[in-house]
C-alpha cells in the first residue's frame, strides 16, 4: 500500500511539473504571437508622429525621437480630409438609414405580417444574397450614369439600400417576440407601425443594435462601388486614404509617416464604436457563428 | 333569415379588412422588393444581355453579337487571363481558408486559458479586424515598402536578403495574404474559441473515463465537436475570399505580371479600365455561375457530413 502511494505521489509530481513547464512556455509563445499581431498597429501609430527625416532613415526607428502631431493637422490641409469624414459621414448615415428602415419593414411583413405569396417572396428576398455587387456593378454604373447618378450620394448610396441579411436577422428576431404582446397592443388600437416601433423593436434591442453597428461599419469601410461609383467626387475615407500616395506628389515612402496619419484617423471613428459597443459585438460573432 | 344575412355580412367585411390589413402588410415588404428588383435582380439579367453585346462605353451604341465575347473569354485570347486570374483567386481563396480555420484553430488552442492576461492577449490579437482594410493596406504598403520598409530592415538584420514583397511575382500574392490573414486569424480565434466553450465537459470527463489521452480528446471529440464552426467559417471565408479586391487593389492593383490578377480585379479592369462592358460582363457572369456552383456545393455538403451536437 504504503509503496502504491508513493509511487502515485512521484508521477504526480513530475505530471505537475510537466504542466507548469507547459505552462510558462504556453504564455511565452502567447506573448511573442500577440506581439507580432499587434506590431503593425502599433508601427502605424508610431510611424504618424515621426518627422520626415525620421521616416526616411536607413536604420528606422522602433520610438520616435520627436513626436511631430502636426502630421495630424497636416493631412487636413494637404488631403481634404475633413470633407472625406464629411462625404464618408453622409454616405454611411445613408445606407445605415435605408438598410434599417427597409429591414425592419419587410422583417415585419415576413414575420408578422400574412400576404399571398408571402414565402415565395421571401425567398426571392433570400436569393438576392447570391448576387455580390461584383458581379452587377456594371449595369449598375451604367444605369447610373444614363440617371446622372455618378459623382453623388444618391449614386454612393442606392445599391446599399436593402440587406437581405438583416432582414433575415430581424425576421428571426420579430418572430421570437410572444404573440400575446402583438395582440394586446392591437386591442388597444395600435396600428402596423405602432406595433413595429413601440412594441418590436423595443423588445429586439440588441438585434438592432447589432445591426446597426454591422451596418455602420461596413458602409463605413466600404470600397469597390465608392471606387466605381465615385472615384473622384464626393470622394470617401477609403478611397481618400487610398489615394494619400497620389496626393502627395512625388514619391508614396515621402509622406508615409502623414499617410499613416491619416489611417489612424480613418480608423479611429469605428475603433471607438466597437470599444463602446464592445458587448453587442460580441455577441453579433457569436450569433453569427451559431447560424 | 335574420341571422344569416347578418352572418354574411360579418364574413363580407372580415374579408375586407383581411384584404386591407393583407395589402398593408405586402406594403411593407414593398421597398425592399422594388429595390432588390432595381439594384440587384434586374442587374444580373443585364449583365447577362451586356455578354452578347459590344459594349464599349468609348462608342455611342453596341450591337449584338452572338456569342463572339464567350469564344474570346474560353476559346480565344482571354483564355490565358482567365485561366490566370482563376488560378491566382483559387490559390489566395485557399490562402485565406488555410490562415483563418487552420492559424485560427490553432491560436485557440495556444490561446485557450482563462485568465486576465490572457483575455487581454486575445483582445490583442483580435484587434486588426477592428482596423478597417483601407487603413490596414496602406500600413502594410508601408511595412513591406522595399527600401524603407521595417520588414525588410528585419530581415536584414537577421542576416537575410532584402525581399521585394509588392514588386516579386513570386512573392506578391503571398504579401496579400498576409494583410488579409493579419486580419482573418483573430477572428477565426474567437469563432473557434466560443464553439468549444460550448462543448460539454462531459464528453471529457466521459473519454478521460475510459483512458483516452489528451490528443485522442482532440481528435476524437475537439474536432467532430467543432464540426458545424468549421463549416460555417469555411463557407463565409471561401464565399468571401472569392470577392476580394481591396488589399490587392491598394497594395499591388493586380500586378506584377499579373500575379495577383484576382477574378474580380480582372472584371473590375476590363469595365473602368479599358471601358470594354462587353468583355468585363462575360468574365463577371462567368464568376456569377462560379458563386452559384460554389454556394451549391457547400450547402450540399453542409447537409451530409456535419457533426450536430443534439
Amino acid at each position: 500500500m504504503r509503496t502504491m502511494s508513493n509511487l502515485d505521489y512521484s508521477s504526480n509530481e513530475s505530471a505537475i511539473l510537466r504542466k507548469k513547464i507547459a505552462k510558462v512556455l504556453q504564455y511565452i509563445v502567447a506573448i511573442i504571437v500577440t506581439i507580432i499581431i499587434a506590431f503593425p498597429i502599433y508601427w502605424m501609430l508610431v510611424s504618424s508622429v515621426k518627422s520626415q527625416e525620421e521616416i526616411l532613415l536607413t536604420i528606422p526607428t522602433l520610438w520616435p525621437k520627436e513626436w511631430h502631431f502636426e502630421n495630424y493637422v497636416n493631412v487636413f490641409k494637404r488631403a481634404n480630409f475633413g470633407k472625406y469624414y464629411i462625404n464618408t459621414i453622409i454616405m454611411t448615415a445613408g445606407i445605415l438609414i435605408s438598410e434599417i428602415m427597409t429591414g425592419i419593414l419587410a422583417a415585419y411583413g415576413f414575420s408578422i405580417g400574412k400576404f399571398k405569396g408571402q414565402n415565395i417572396l421571401f425567398l426571392i428576398i433570400l436569393g438576392a444574397l447570391m448576387i455580390p455587387i461584383q458581379v452587377t456593378f456594371i449595369p449598375i454604373y451604367i444605369m447610373f450614369a444614363d440617371w446622372g447618378l455618378t459623382n453623388t450620394f444618391l449614386g454612393l448610396i442606392l445599391p446599399n439600400t436593402v440587406s437581405p441579411y438583416y432582414i433575415f436577422m430581424l425576421r428571426q428576431t420579430f418572430l421570437s417576440v410572444d404573440n400575446s404582446y402583438i395582440e394586446a397592443a392591437r386591442v388597444d388600437g395600435m396600428g402596423r407601425l405602432g406595433v413595429i416601433f413601440k412594441i418590436l423593436v423595443p423588445m429586439c434591442k440588441s438585434t438592432i443594435v447589432t445591426i446597426t453597428l454591422v451596418s455602420f461599419t461596413s458602409g463605413w469601410n466600404s470600397y469597390f462601388w465608392p471606387k466605381i461609383i465615385a472615384k473622384d467626387e464626393p470622394r470617401v475615407l477609403t478611397i481618400g486614404l487610398a489615394h494619400l500616395k497620389n496626393t502627395f506628389a512625388g514619391q508614396a515612402t515621402m509622406n508615409n509617416h502623414e499617410i499613416m496619419a491619416g489611417a489612424v484617423m480613418a480608423v479611429l471613428p469605428v475603433i471607438i464604436l466597437f470599444f463602446i459597443f464592445q458587448k453587442y459585438m460580441l455577441t453579433g460573432y457569436s450569433k453569427a457563428a451559431m447560424k | 333569415m335574420d341571422a344569416d344575412v347578418i352572418k354574411q355580412k360579418n364574413k363580407r367585411k372580415k374579408n375586407h379588412t383581411y384584404a386591407i390589413s393583407s395589402a398593408k402588410d405586402f406594403t411593407c415588404v414593398l421597398p425592399a422588393l422594388v429595390l432588390l428588383a432595381v439594384f440587384t435582380y434586374y442587374p444580373i439579367v443585364e449583365v447577362i444581355r451586356i455578354s452578347f453585346t459590344d459594349w464599349n462605353l468609348i462608342n455611342d451604341s453596341y450591337q449584338y453579337v452572338g456569342l463572339k465575347n464567350w469564344k474570346w473569354l474560353f476559346a480565344g485570347s482571354g483564355t490565358k487571363y482567365l485561366l490566370n486570374s482563376l488560378k491566382v483567386t483559387a490559390l489566395y481563396s485557399l490562402g485565406e481558408i488555410a490562415i483563418t480555420l487552420g492559424g485560427g484553430l490553432l491560436f485557440a488552442l495556444l490561446f485557450n486559458r482563462i485568465t486576465k492576461t490572457f483575455s487581454v492577449l486575445r483582445a490583442v490579437v483580435f484587434m486588426p479586424r477592428y482596423v478597417a482594410m483601407s487603413s490596414a493596406a496602406v500600413v502594410f504598403l508601408w511595412i513591406f515598402n522595399k527600401d524603407n520598409g521595417i520588414l525588410n530592415y528585419f530581415l536584414q538584420t537577421i542576416g537575410l536578403n532584402k525581399v521585394d514583397w509588392l514588386g516579386n511575382k513570386n512573392v506578391a500574392l503571398i504579401s496579400v495574404l498576409i494583410l488579409t490573414g493579419w486580419r482573418a486569424i483573430g477572428y477565426g480565434m474567437m469563432i473557434y474559441l466560443s464553439a468549444m466553450l460550448s462543448i460539454s465537459k462531459d464528453y471529457y470527463e466521459a473519454a478521460a473515463l475510459d483512458g483516452a489521452n489528451s490528443s485522442q480528446r482532440f481528435w476524437k471529440i475537439t474536432i467532430p465537436m467543432l464540426s458545424p464552426t468549421t463549416l460555417f467559417l469555411l463557407v463565409t471565408t471561401f464565399l468571401s475570399s472569392m470577392k476580394v479586391f481591396q488589399s490587392v487593389d491598394i497594395l499591388t492593383g493586380g500586378g506584377p505580371y499579373r500575379s495577383t490578377e484576382v477574378i474580380v480585379y480582372m472584371i473590375y479592369k476590363y469595365a473602368m479600365q479599358d471601358f470594354r462592358m462587353d468583355r468585363a460582363s462575360t468574365v463577371a457572369v462567368m464568376f456569377f455561375f462560379i458563386l452559384l456552383v460554389v454556394t451549391a456545393l457547400t450547402m450540399k455538403v453542409s447537409k451530409k457530413s456535419v457533426n450536430y451536437d443534439s
